[in-house]
């Protein structure tokens, strides 16, 4: 984890080969993620404390908006449940790309303690997602260890951005599907 | 053929239970005359079926029709200003009633009252919102719940629950992970009924591992050992033991089956 | 031709200004406040609210009915997930009911423990309430001080059980860990430093700012028959000037022995209720500097002896042939509490936060209600946000001080 020294001009070793304004888009996206105030439950708690005074979200360029034009990140914290799980993906919907997903928490990423009636098993069902971060509540730093793991893999990306998520699936009869 | 099993109750129970097992009961007392919970009691008078107190709070067992007026005594003539609580539980199974329950607060005396009352199946109940005005959220959340419903309720809708949901959840015939309808309602909902096996069914198996999993944690493949320094440029493979790891997703064998 | 002038213009089907045509918005299901999800229809005349109708349930997880599918000791850390900002309030409430169910007596030193826990998680709560009422009104630099703070009692939580935001650092018959070693100087300086933040930090910067008070002052008005009638407990009635604190009237746990004051304010808004928490804040000091040297007299036992209901200690455990097969069987089938039934209430940071669990011998509680403040609260809404401005109506849902996880379960 501690990678302070970010070489941005290097390919890191990759398979594809990144063009030189690849990487000045991806220094730029990766550099100046804006949330999108999700917070559900607990976990949004533990969001806000990391955008607060100890451990400063502030430092990654991460400011919190409120609008979803307006923000790169969705982080997903917290429960979510079947009543408010047609909202997050209007809301999903409703994000301008270049767009990512964090899944902050059990219960965002497979419904965590709550096996119930009422939530949804796993935000991966709805949204597709790009880190997991698991915990319950995870720490503050963990959470910007995600961060900086979808920097890292922002980073990677060529800039057209094919999305490559979780949800890569083939259907009963065959057909490959994507949810998007 | 497979084993019954009871619908009427489908929570789960104890798997084991002592043949000698003697369950004790929470002591209950006599209401003593002359001491504070007596004037309530001759207050309220014949719509009192039963009382005791419990744990330092009167516990009053009522007819469901006298709800409303035992209520409306308790607040004016004993000073019960607020209702703390209400909710029913459900007994379907073993008597086919609900049995439901108000909590009351006296905040200058500082004591509780408890009021039961055992309603039929189908049968509604009388709002006491125009008393406590607490009662509109704590019936809708009843009636959401139980499905018992409320009279002359100034807006009896579903409060926990979307608008459009069936079944009332906490019955005990409502199984704990959701009957078909709640295990379906988010993609019908939001991507339409065409998407039910493109997104699969929901996994309420907690303990599925799937061998793929471990592929995309963050740092696989680039583990070091112990003490020595990351660099972050080494790929190593990912083996998977075959022999060593046991794949418990498979099916049961038809030989544990026999056996069984 | 078609001549368009003020009186005829040419969109003919439009409505312009007409008196009686009011707004319809929609306070959605996610905020940029802190205060989860809850979702507000408000009707608006011009900026003014006329009807509001607060819809909850983006949170229900079926906590109740969680219950009755799982042990009483291991649904203890669900109940951490209520009220996720003082955890260790619910966990409390919800073993203090079982322990009157089964009748059991708790050893000093548990009390003492979980007292001291109580009072830092209200510490915890209060602090929270400060820093997101005060980003919701606009004062954006009290939520850095506050959450500064909260990070400090938030060390205290995790140096005792290893977690900061959801404890369970309580158990059914007392408490599972002792103190460590220099934990109660941490807190003496802890208890030190709220203080003085409280009175030169956040009181310096709000209580007799003109901008807050004039934000704050004759905003949410609550008669004090409206708050009893609709439920609401807590500081909710306090600041309505009823002066009823459940830790006086009905105590448990050594509040009986602590001195303390429960402040009342008469004036029945915003403003009074925010001062009524800060006031909070410095009575929870003074009581947690009183329970300090009341630790230090006390044997060292922390769960209480109940060989039916609870297991014996570790070394006991891990020593003794039948602690080992009673604590196998406990922890595999569960406990069997008595048949019957019990509500407890309990002063919880947000108000009166209760359990009616009833029980019918099985290892599984056949019903268990929440009865949590956060609910009411929501629900008064309705009557409070009537008539109110729609910047006021983010200062009156931040001083309600609800959390969704108990609201909705």
């Amino acid at each position: 984890m501690a990678q302070h020294q970010v070489n941005y001009a290097s390919s890191a070793g990759l398979p594809i080969a990144l063009t030189s304004v690849d990487k000045l888009v991806n220094w730029g996206r990766s550099n100046s993620l804006w949330p999108l105030t999700y917070g559900l439950a607990c976990c949004a708690i533990e969001m806000m404390a990391s955008g607060a005074s100890r451990y400063d979200f502030d430092r990654m360029g991460t400011i919190f908006r409120a609008s979803p034009r307006q923000a790169d990140v969705m982080i997903l914290a917290g429960t979510l449940s079947k009543k408010h799980s047609e909202f997050a993906r209007r809301l999903y919907d409703q994000m301008t790309e270049p767009k990512w997903v964090i899944s902050m928490g059990s219960c965002a990423n497979t419904g965590g303690m709550f096996n119930t009636y009422a939530t949804v098993q796993g935000v991966d069902r709805i949204i597709p997602v790009d880190i997991y971060l698991p915990g319950c509540a995870p720490r503050p730093e963990t959470l910007q260890y995600a961060m900086m793991m979808l920097q890292k893999k922002i980073r990677r990306e060529s800039a057209d951005m094919k999305k490559n998520t979780k949800q890569d699936l083939t259907t009963q009869t065959g057909k490959r599907a994507r949810l998007i | 053929m497979r084993k019954y099993v009871p619908k009427d109750n489908v929570q789960k129970k104890a798997y084991y239970t002592d043949r000698y097992h003697v369950v004790p009961t929470v002591p209950q007392s006599e209401v003593k005359s002359g001491l504070y919970f007596d004037t309530i009691l001759t207050t309220l008078g014949d719509a009192v079926n039963f009382s005791s107190i419990q744990l330092g709070q009167l516990v009053i067992h009522i007819n469901p029709e006298d709800n409303f007026q035992v209520m409306k005594t308790l607040k004016e003539s004993c000073g019960y200003l607020q209702c703390s609580e209400q909710s029913a539980v459900d007994y379907l199974a073993k008597d086919n009633e609900f049995e439901l329950f108000w909590q009351l607060l006296n905040v200058s005396v500082a004591k509780r009252i408890r009021v039961h009352c055992r309603l039929a199946n189908g049968a509604a109940i009388e709002s006491i919102e125009p008393l406590f005005k607490s009662a509109n959220f704590a019936e809708r959340e009843m009636f959401d719940m139980f499905g018992i419903k409320v009279n002359n309720h100034p807006f009896l809708k579903r409060i926990l629950m979307p608008d459009d949901w069936e079944g009332h959840p906490l019955l005990k015939t409502y199984p704990l992970h959701g009957d078909e309808f709640a295990s379906w309602y988010e993609v019908d909902k939001i991507f339409g009924k065409e998407y039910r096996d493109i997104i699969g069914p929901e996994n309420r198996d907690p303990a599925k591992i799937d061998i793929e999993d471990t592929k995309r944690f963050s740092r696989v493949g680039y583990e070091v050992p112990f003490g020595t320094e990351y660099n972050g440029e080494e790929e190593n493979d990912i083996e998977y033991s075959e022999t060593a790891l046991v794949n418990y997703n498979k099916k049961t064998s038809k030989q544990l089956d026999e056996r069984r | 031709m078609q001549v368009s002038n003020k009186l005829t213009p040419f969109f003919e089907n439009l409505n312009f200004e007409r008196d009686d045509n009011t707004m319809v918005i929609n306070f959605g299901p996610q905020h940029p406040s802190a205060h989860g999800q809850l979702r507000l229809v408000l009707e608006l005349d011009g900026e003014q609210v006329v009807k509001a109708y607060p819809d909850i349930g983006y949170l229900h997880r079926g906590i109740e009915k969680m219950a009755e599918n799982m042990t009483y000791n291991e649904f203890l850390p669900t109940t951490d997930r209520l009220d996720y900002i003082a955890s260790t309030s619910n966990n409390y409430a919800y073993a203090l009911a079982v322990e009157k169910l089964l009748d059991i007596e708790v050893p000093r030193r548990a009390q003492a423990i979980r007292t001291m826990l109580l009072e830092l998680n209200r510490i915890i709560s209060h602090l929270f309430f400060v820093a997101t009422h005060a980003l919701d009104v606009g004062a954006m630099s009290v939520f850095l001080y506050a959450f500064r703070e909260r990070e400090f009692a938030m060390d205290l939580m995790e140096d005792y059980c290893g977690a900061r935001l959801t404890h369970s650092a309580v158990r059914i018959g007392g408490v599972p860990l002792d103190l460590p070693e220099g934990w109660l100087e941490n807190l003496a300086a802890f208890c030190d430093k709220v203080d003085h933040e409280v009175e030169h930090t956040y009181g310096a910067l709000l209580n007799e700012n003109r901008i807050w008070k004039m934000r704050l002052e004759d905003v949410g008005v609550i008669s004090a028959e409206d708050a009893l009638s609709w439920g609401c407990s807590g500081v909710m009635l306090r600041g309505s000037g009823v002066k009823w604190d459940i830790r006086k009237e009905e105590p448990y746990e050594l509040y009986q022995e602590l001195d303390f004051d429960i402040p009342v304010s008469d004036r029945c808004d915003s403003y009074g209720r925010f001062r009524l928490y800060m006031e909070e804040m410095n009575q929870s000091t003074r009581i947690l500097r009183q329970l300090i040297p009341l630790y230090k007299d006390t044997e060292p036992q922390l769960m209480a002896h109940a060989p039916r209901y609870i297991s014996a200690t570790k070394e006991d455990i891990m020593t003794q042939n039948y602690a080992l097969m009673q604590h196998f069987v406990l922890v595999a089938q569960g406990m069997r509490p008595p048949r019957g039934e019990v509500y407890v209430p309990t002063e919880s940071p947000k108000g009166e936060l209760g359990f009616y669990i009833k029980s019918e011998g099985e290892p599984y509680a056949y019903r268990l209600k929440c009865r949590a403040p956060s609910f009411f609260h929501t629900g008064l809404l309705q009557d409070l946000l009537v008539g109110t401005y729609l910047a006021d109506v983010v200062t009156i849902i931040g001083t309600t001080n609800i959390v969704f996880g108990e609201v909705d379960r």
